[in-house]
């Protein structure tokens, strides 16, 4: 077996490469060519995919993460309850207004408080705009790991749109903090909610460009169709989650489920395709942006209609100094309340989850009275999909590899915190 | 006869003309010019600026030689593992061999300006224009990586697909004209009757052969970079990177004036005279120009199509592809045998 190992022969022996560090051989099938993609590779994200193939099959897959490990959940016991949130955005800064709210709402059902009803709109508004910036980046990725440049470059501009959008309402591209304990960290601008409609307008029309030049392309299609099926079954008992779960047929959403916040409020499908290939994958967020959407003016409809109601639970605003209460009156704008650096979470446990770009993300957060988290676990959606490359991938051809990788939006940092 | 004349007449002899000029000097500046049309075109449908930066006057159109100055100037880094003379030699010699078909194609129908006798100029030119590809595996198996390798098997695996339908469709062009020669297949299409229009089954096999055999999309499937990151050329870093793609890039540029002289009417409508002028450098200019153009549409396909699987695409070559080649060659026959032609 020597000879065959890792594909190297000629002037460097064997026994020389056994004395470097690290290396370290394992014994192959028969006829089996043993490839590492990643984690520095062009068609890996930060993570490492060990396939072995049979000629151009793959017989045995290996998802290997954990490069980009930032023991988040160990960093949040050492922190104020508030500087968590910056924190833990860092999981998926592009969908931080999602990934970080089930740790506000968890923190607040341990202060027993609710936030105000604007608040919970602005939530929303934010989170939905996550989800489309969220999903369109996914898109690119997608595109350009079919070979189709248009596809990265478009939805990589149009996300643009989105950024710009989030950017105007909390003052930040990508790592908002915007929601809070007890509330939103600012109001929505004069005439954002215009804006919002118009970006909805151009969103839509796009929607129908992307179909024409990638969904529907010849091309395309014949990459992806019936590549990478998760059958129902194998879907629920990998427990993969979000998008890629209602693309095998499952009807389990979050926000439908056990809706947070206003969801319970709004009217809005949740999208399910039967197939549960790679295609069905794509044609899944497409709807679920449609869907974003369709959220999204109606809650710029409730926001005109609810101007200038309060967005910060009583319980800090009235610790506020009258000089932000006056800031606040003039431009919608206000500073952190000071009682954020000190705030103790009385003693206990609670548990909340919301649904990301990518799936579910639950967050189980203990307080021992201090005012730092005494355990805060997070079980994103990433981590949760994971698994299913090594379930999925043998069977297909090397070229379905990122195929298969960009449909499921596997997205590394997030998975492993 | 003084030392200038002497220097012009050795520049201007048929055999070092075409090899050096038409082959080495030539396809730098239509590349140059094809790759910043490649790149400004996909920039706007793509809804970017597209270079930019360097000679913004130019609108970037020297950022290649910028590249191709930071490539020449690079370190070029030469792994312990690799088998180190293949390794050199393997682009160095597919570079050479790719330019040396250019040799056996006539730019004229003056007799004088050939390089060699053009009686089986098509046959020898499609026999040359096949052998520079096995270098390329040869590259990939030198580099002893994983991914050179993968990419190797599939360059080779392209190679027997599309290089069966090439060498078929242009081959119909000598059937319907009864002539091996390349200067009778291109005096055959006198008055527009470009071969293009009579068969285009053939060309349509021989365009989509070239596509292949180039990587161009939808079959950019050996360099594929999400899965064998630069394919056989992973390992080559700077100059010898370069030679390779220009390798690739020259050999676009020869399978487009093949495809020229045998479907677009080589120098027609310009009738050659004696003269260096008005007997080589003209037509070869018009010969070059179509094959731009032609390069140019080569290059525009990538801003719409994603690239197929491996196995699509040898589905494609050889379920439809080679028959196409093969009704192409039928129809040539045919055209010859009812005097069409």
């Amino acid at each position: 077996m020597s000879a065959r190992i890792s594909g190297i022969s000629g002037k460097v022996g064997f026994n020389d490469l056994k004395q470097l560090p690290g290396f370290w051989t394992r014994k192959l099938g028969k006829d089996l060519y043993e490839v590492f993609i990643g984690p520095q590779h062009p068609g890996s994200g930060h993570m490492r995919i060990i396939i072995r193939v049979d000629g151009d099959v793959i017989v045995e897959a290996d998802p290997d993460m954990g490069y980009v490990h930032r023991t988040m959940e160990k960093l949040g016991e050492g922190r104020e309850w508030i500087k968590g949130i910056p924190l833990y955005e860092r999981m998926a800064i592009h969908d931080a207004c999602n990934v970080t709210l089930p740790y506000v709402e968890a923190v607040e059902k341990l202060l027993g408080i609710e936030p105000p009803l604007r608040a919970k709109y602005l939530r929303v508004l934010l989170c939905e705009i996550n989800r489309i910036a969220a999903f369109l980046y996914g898109f690119g990725i997608f595109g350009v790991f079919v070979g189709h440049s248009t596809m990265y470059m478009w939805p990589f501009g149009d996300r643009e749109v989105w950024v710009e959008l989030a950017d105007w309402l909390t003052g930040a591209r990508l790592t908002h903090s915007y929601p809070i304990f007890g509330g939103v960290r600012r109001d929505a601008p004069e005439g954002f909610t215009d804006s919002l409609r118009k970006a909805i307008r151009y969103m839509r029309k796009r929607l129908e460009e992307y179909r024409k030049i990638y969904v529907d392309n010849p091309v395309i299609r014949a990459r992806l169709e019936d590549v990478g099926v998760i059958p129902r079954n194998l879907a629920i008992e990998l427990g993969i989650t979000g998008p890629n779960l209602r693309a095998s047929g499952v009807e389990y959403d979050v926000r439908y489920n056990a809706p947070y916040e206003v969801y319970d409020e709004l009217d809005f499908e949740i999208p399910v395709f039967q197939e549960g290939d790679s295609l069905a994958r794509v044609w899944q967020r497409v709807e679920e942006i449609k869907q974003s959407l369709h959220i999204l003016e109606q809650v710029a409809d409730w926001l005109d209609k609810h101007k200038g109601e309060q967005i910060m639970h009583d319980r800090f605003w009235k610790t506020a100094p009258p000089l932000y209460k006056k800031v606040f009156q003039e431009t919608g704008r206000v500073k952190l309340v000071p009682v954020f650096a000190l705030l103790k979470v009385p003693k206990g446990k609670a548990y909340a989850r919301a649904e990301t770009a990518r799936g579910e993300i639950s967050y189980y957060v203990e307080s021992n009275g201090a005012n730092k988290p005494y355990r805060v676990r997070i079980v994103s959606a990433s981590a949760r999909n994971a698994i299913v490359f090594k379930y999925i991938l043998p069977g297909h051809r090397v070229m379905d590899l990122p195929t298969i990788y960009g449909s499921i939006d596997y997205f590394p940092p997030e998975g492993d915190r | 006869m003084n030392w200038i004349e002497l220097i012009i007449k050795i520049i201007i002899w048929p055999p070092l003309w075409q090899l050096i000029v038409l082959g080495l000097i030539v396809p730098l500046v239509v590349v140059i010019g094809i790759l910043w049309f490649e790149r400004k075109t996909a920039a706007r449908v793509q809804r970017r600026f597209g270079p930019l930066h360097v000679s913004p006057q130019l609108g970037g159109a020297l950022q290649l030689i910028a590249d191709l100055m930071r490539y020449a100037f690079q370190e070029v880094i030469i792994p312990k593992t690799v088998d180190k003379g293949v390794f050199l030699l393997a682009p160095l010699t597919a570079l050479v061999l790719s330019i040396v078909p250019l040799v056996a194609v006539p730019f004229t129908s003056v007799a004088r300006w050939w390089p060699i006798p053009m009686d089986y100029s098509v046959l020898i030119s499609l026999a040359l224009s096949t052998v520079s590809a096995i270098f390329i595996v040869l590259a990939s198996w030198a580099s002893n990586n994983k991914f050179s390798i993968i990419g190797g098997m599939r360059e080779s695996y392209m190679i027997t697909a599309y290089e069966i339908a090439i060498i078929i469709s242009i081959l119909s062009t000598a059937a319907m004209t009864l002539s091996y020669n390349f200067v009778d297949v291109v005096n055959a299409q006198e008055g527009w009757k470009w071969f293009a229009v009579l068969n285009p089954l053939a060309f349509l096999a021989a365009f989509i052969g070239v596509l292949m055999a180039t990587s161009g999309f939808p079959f950019e499937i050996p360099e594929s970079e999400n899965e064998v990151v630069a394919g056989p050329y992973t390992e080559y870093s700077g100059l010898l990177y370069g030679v390779n793609m220009g390798a690739a890039y020259i050999k676009r540029f020869v399978y487009s004036v093949l495809i020229t002289l045998a479907f677009f009417g080589g120098w027609l409508p310009y009738h050659p005279g004696t003269g260096f002028l008005s007997g080589y450098l003209y037509p070869s200019i018009i010969v070059v120009v179509k094959a731009t153009i032609l390069m140019a549409i080569f290059s525009f396909l990538r801003a719409v199509y994603g690239r197929y699987r491996l196995d699509q695409a040898l589905d494609f070559a050889w379920k439809i592809l080679f028959p196409l080649a093969l009704f192409g060659l039928g129809l040539g026959i045919l055209e010859a045998y009812l005097g069409l032609i």
